[in-house]
């Protein structure tokens, strides 16, 4: 059974078409990417998933049980967790209590809580930013401990709505690194990205959404070549 | 330090009214504890979660309405009537967070504001319940007899001790609040909504906790002010001033620190009082609300984080 299941997805805004009946499926230990061109309904996917948005149609299953309409938190409680494309850290506090407060999901203790949140901040290489508050970190530093807090509530199912943008082409590296780290600690990331190269690199497998519809679901290498994904990223030739 | 501060603090709050007992200052500051207590109300909603209500007055009122009808209407005397108002404006406030809770930012204030005038219009016209404008007056208090000796309710060094003690109380729970994961949560709402939800937190649950805590102490507050002053009506408890005056106090004082509402209630309270005293006088003009609004001024541009706010830090306190 798939972790993720997601059949007939459909979101209207008033008479905008945002998603259309979009299906497919996450294997566990998969990273699979997200792309799309500007405005194609990537983060809306991404929104009706993680529940801050609820579908017009369709269904969406984690480990088989419908998830769909519920509220953000609850979806979290279930094992979703999710970054934020503009970073959305808790500002004037800490690092570490930015994380400590994710990390009481599992750690109902200050004590259990705080460590859990230390373990995670030092994967994600931000332990000696731990007493700065979130306001002063340089970006690549924000867009890591974003990745840290939905980390440390302990998903199944990790939601990365474009952890690259902004970044320069040493930081991808990094933080491209660190995805596939993730991965390898047993979390399964959809991965909504701008940067092809990076998503190329580290997906599995490459779902392409274009104005709200998929168009293509396949490894990365066949993408590349898939003449409908072209033509949504850079047109048609008029014959 | 801290304890030798808290120790001293908490002296001068039980022998204050024995070092200076003319009753203006006993007045004055039954007032500045009073307030003390409900800008500690306003501030656990306010400064911890951040949302801005403008509509506080509600629940300084249903403190104030209970304590007076169960004392009128079924004999409950006001000691027992206090605690029982704190927890029907506790409860007022579950139906009342549950709805406006569904709006953020500057559309829950609003609603905060229609609520609180919904409320102030039902207490104008339920004439049975609450006599209407014409208010309610209590005559005399019950007698109570303390170490052998009846209680002089004419005296207000009595009034003075129980407020002491329900002040005494919000800082305690202010204080208990900031270390527990209700602030922690709080705190998560007040910096970013969304990400409070993202990493799990039930933002309805956890704001209507906070609002309802914080009612309690506003209900207890009113409370105390319907016994203290033995008459109310409508406009006297559900006043829109009212809660603007919490918000003032809050906010003059430092939000989500533990002190902050008993430093604004000094500043704005007691020098609010004696600027009134200073216009009556000189200028036979009520003018104690200038000095409301240049402290705010003052405070909102050279102290946005209030006066205790910014001192705490010279003081190495984290409250």
């Amino acid at each position: 059974m798939a972790l993720l299941a997601v059949k007939g997805l459909t979101k209207y805004f008033g008479g905008l078409r945002a998603v259309h009946d979009l299906s497919f499926d996450v294997q566990t230990g998969e990273i699979l990417g997200l792309i799309g061109p500007n405005g194609a309904g990537k983060t809306t996917a991404f929104n009706l998933i993680a529940g801050f948005i609820h579908p017009t149609r369709g269904e969406i299953l984690l480990d088989g049980e419908s998830i769909a309409g519920m509220k953000p938190y609850a979806v979290t409680r279930k094992g979703i967790a999710r970054t934020f494309q503009i970073v959305k850290p808790f500002r004037k506090l800490s690092v570490l209590e930015n994380v400590t407060l994710a990390a009481f999901l599992r750690f109902p203790s200050r004590g259990e809580a705080e460590s859990q949140a230390r373990q995670v901040l030092e994967r994600m290489g931000l332990e000696s930013k731990i007493s700065a508050l979130a306001v002063d970190l340089t970006l690549s530093e924000q867009k890591r401990l974003e990745i840290a807090r939905a980390l440390a509530t302990q998903p199944k199912l990790l939601l990365l709505d474009e952890p690259m943008g902004g970044l320069n082409a040493t930081e991808i590296e990094q933080a491209s690194l660190l995805v596939r780290d993730i991965c390898k600690g047993g979390v399964t990331i959809i991965w909504v990205e701008h940067v092809l190269k990076a998503i190329m690199n580290s997906s599995n497998r490459v779902v392409v959404i274009n104005q709200g519809e998929k168009i293509a679901d396949a490894p990365p290498e066949q993408i590349v070549e898939n003449p409908d994904v072209i033509a949504a990223y850079l047109g048609t030739k008029k014959r | 330090m801290k304890k030798i501060v808290i120790a001293l603090s908490l002296i001068l709050l039980f022998t204050a009214p024995l070092i200076v007992s003319a009753p203006f200052f006993v007045h004055l500051m039954i007032m500045v504890l009073m307030w003390t207590v409900l800008g500690a109300s306003w501030n656990i909603l306010g400064g911890f979660t951040g949302q801005v209500s403008f509509g506080h007055a509600t629940f300084l009122g249903a403190g104030a309405y209970t304590t007076m009808i169960l004392y009128l209407k079924l004999g409950i005397a006001p000691w027992y009537g206090i605690p029982i108002g704190g927890l029907v404006a506790a409860l007022i406030a579950l139906p009342i967070g549950f709805i406006c809770f569904r709006l953020r930012g500057p559309y829950f204030a609003l609603s905060t504001l229609a609520v609180a005038e919904i409320i102030r219009l039902v207490a104008l016209n339920w004439e049975s319940l609450t006599n209407g404008p014409v208010g309610l007056l209590i005559t005399t208090l019950p007698d109570v007899t303390f170490r052998g000796r009846s209680i002089d309710w004419e005296n207000k060094i009595p009034f003075y001790y129980i407020i002491a003690i329900i002040t005494l109380g919000s800082i305690v729970a202010t204080y208990i609040m900031s270390r527990t994961r209700l602030g922690a949560y709080s705190l998560a709402i007040r910096e970013d909504i969304d990400s409070a939800e993202a990493i799990g937190i039930n933002t309805v649950q956890a704001r209507v906790a906070a609002l309802s805590l914080s009612a309690f102490f506003a209900g207890v507050a009113g409370g105390f002010y319907a016994m203290y002053l033995r008459y109310i009506d409508p406009d006297a408890v559900f006043s829109i001033a009212l809660s603007i005056e919490m918000v003032f106090i809050a906010v003059v004082g430092g939000l989500t620190t533990v002190a902050g509402p008993l430093i604004g209630a000094i500043v704005l309270v007691a020098f609010g009082e004696i600027f009134r005293e200073i216009f009556l006088v000189h200028f036979k003009l009520v003018g104690h609300l200038i000095f409301y609004g240049l402290m705010m001024m003052i405070v909102i541009r050279y102290l946005p984080e209030g006066i205790w706010g910014r001192l705490r830090l010279r003081f190495g306190s984290q409250h």
